[in-house]
């Protein structure tokens, strides 16, 4: 008799995100398998794998992976535009500027220029403030406001500022990406929260990546679990894709810092583990990550 | 359900300052309320009591029997202190608690068959908490079998499981739920008790009753004897009482699987059902659980 390998059908399924407008909306998410079952069914939408700009010169990166951007760092229309040269399939802008640790420069400007990236490209853009909680108010509700229409990927949206931020993100247009500390209850009470005023198909989640040596497993374990209790236990608020903002933490590792070769191979083992987790969009920082990581999508290797 | 009052805690600053200063007054209060409230036993937590055992245990039972006539829980981890209060109470105490650790097996069991009062018996081991129910039972045969043999016999011993707030450690919740009702078969005619209100630790405040109160309806669906709680919780006393059938019964339909339609519940209800939910593990803990 012939074997056949049971196959599950689950109840749940993982909201499709439409982010960008016109012909520039890209669909994230919408799968009702668990993270590479391709034997249970297939996906809609492949994982988006994204290059990351910064809106000023990175003082802190790697020598290794600003290299390739050496000559547009200080422009972020064209850093963004090399970034889709190299094959990705859209573009994250980091507003480092607005850190008040750091630039502190004004929502006014960076909203214009995030405009100005926006507009330039014909990707669809996610767009993270500097993670400081009182500023990213500010920020982020003019970069929304400036960007009216443009349906950007706008966070990250904590429990300590999630309000108003979300408040432009739905007067304006636009998805917004819920963030919350490695916890899986913390993620959940934040989409509970979000969910009371905001459409949850307008929801990413990003439940922060850490690096490998670092403590990927416990950001593995969240968004397995995410993926788990979304799609197998047909939770509602647990739906939305995910997003793994990984090349940052890759790169400030000794390990990725201690040569070329061995930061591309840690931020893509990352990057791997991500997908296998079930991540929908992998923010990456070196074009040979990017590479590879295709390259093993698509089969080539 | 039997209550321990849980009020009078060493971590509670009324309570540790009234000690410092022997003051007996805030103490009696809360032994006075807890008693008005409807509790069987009053807890006195008196911690690890670095600094005069005997003579701390001795005036804080002796104040507490002053005003009531209730007998009492002695919590403490310190043996010395333990004998010293065991000594003095005008009730047949509670022994809160031993263990399956090394020193609590020498030093607080042979306190419970010299004195021959009822005791605590949780599952902790020497290696801490045991995860699971296979490890708790595990541990609890072989320290309740040690009992035995010192001729302390299962209707003196109360067993607690130790209960994980929900916040932390949901599946250890369910595997505590699993534990208690398999309890009664492992060790007939053994009591338990548990500390009810961890299960809402890490919780925000206003939040913590209903944890608790589900909770132990749900324990006391499975033979759960007694709990160490808030006495002050007037719900929790009623539901204790049998006062409130209906909350009752959809903890327990619940508890079964059974579909409920939330619009046709009250709110109150319906945060029952919710947090019945949370509690068996079919939803994922939040703190904003009864708001979805």
């Amino acid at each position: 008799m012939e074997y056949r390998a049971p196959i599950e059908t689950y109840a749940g399924k993982v909201r499709e995100v439409v982010i960008g407008k016109g012909s520039k909306a890209m669909k994230i998410g919408g799968e009702s398998i668990l993270p590479l079952h391709f034997f249970e069914g297939s996906i809609e939408n492949p994982p988006r794998l994204v290059l990351e700009v910064y809106d000023m010169e990175p003082d802190d990166w790697a020598g290794a992976v600003l290299e390739p951007y050496k000559d547009v760092v200080s422009d972020p229309v064209k850093w963004a535009q090399k970034c889709l040269d190299f094959g990705a399939d859209l573009v994250c802008l980091k507003l480092m500027s607005t850190d008040p640790g750091g630039e502190n420069a004004p929502a006014e400007a960076v909203a214009a220029l995030t405009k100005k990236v926006a507009t330039t490209i014909n990707t669809p853009l996610i767009v993270y403030g500097s993670g400081d909680e009182t500023k990213d108010i500010e920020v982020l509700t003019k970069v929304a406001e400036v960007c009216a229409g443009e349906n950007l990927l706008l966070g990250p949206a904590v429990k300590e500022n999630y309000e108003p931020i979300c408040k432009a993100a739905l007067d304006y247009g636009h998805c917004l990406i819920a963030q919350t500390p490695i916890d899986i209850n913390l993620e959940k009470e934040l989409n509970i929260k979000l969910m009371k005023s905001f459409p949850p198909e307008r929801i990413v989640i990003d439940p922060l990546s850490s690096a490998l040596g670092y403590g990927i497993e416990y950001s593995f374990s969240i968004m397995e679990r995410t993926k788990h209790i979304g799609i197998m236990f047909k939770d509602a608020t647990m739906q939305m894709p995910i997003i793994a903002d990984l090349g940052k933490e890759s790169w400030k590792t000794k390990e990725a810092k201690a040569s070329e070769k061995q930061g591309i191979l840690w931020e893509s083992i990352a990057a791997l583990t991500f997908l296998l987790a079930g991540a929908n969009i992998l923010v990456l920082r070196h074009p040979e990550t990017l590479k590879l990581i295709k390259e093993v999508i698509t089969g080539k290797i | 359900m039997v209550i321990i009052g849980e009020s009078i805690h060493i971590i509670s600053k009324v309570v540790s300052d009234a000690i410092k200063e022997r003051n007996p007054k805030p103490i009696q209060e809360l032994a006075i309320a807890q008693n008005r409230a409807g509790a069987d036993y009053i807890d006195l937590n008196l911690g690890p009591v670095r600094r005069d055992p005997e003579e701390t245990m001795q005036w804080l039972v002796n104040a507490v029997q002053e005003v009531v006539v209730l007998p009492l829980s002695l919590d403490t981890m310190n043996p010395i202190a333990m004998e010293a209060g065991l000594k003095i109470c005008n009730k047949r105490p509670l022994l809160n608690s031993a263990s399956g650790k090394t020193d609590s097996k020498e030093q607080m069991l042979p306190l419970a068959k010299k004195y021959s009062c009822d005791v605590v018996i949780s599952v902790i081991t020497d290696r801490g908490c045991p995860p699971g129910v296979d490890a708790r039972v595990e541990s609890i045969m072989e320290t309740v079998a040690l009992a035995n043999e010192m001729g302390i016999p299962n209707e003196d011993i109360w067993v607690d499981p130790i209960l994980l707030p929900v916040s932390a450690s949901q599946a250890e919740v369910k595997e505590t739920l699993e534990f208690v009702k398999i309890l009664s078969d492992l060790l007939p005619g053994i009591k338990s008790t548990i500390g009810l209100s961890n299960i809402s630790n890490g919780t925000p405040e206003a939040l913590r009753g209903i944890l608790n109160r589900t909770y132990m309806v749900m324990l006391g669906r499975y033979g759960q004897y007694s709990v160490i709680a808030d006495a002050l919780d007037k719900e929790l006393i009623s539901l204790k009482r049998g006062e409130m059938p209906n909350i009752v019964d959809l903890i327990y339909r619940t508890m079964d699987g059974e579909d409920i339609d939330l619009s046709s519940l009250s709110p109150k209800e319906r945060d029952y059902v919710k947090t019945t939910k949370v509690l068996t593990g079919e939803i994922l803990y939040s703190h904003a659980w009864l708001e979805s």
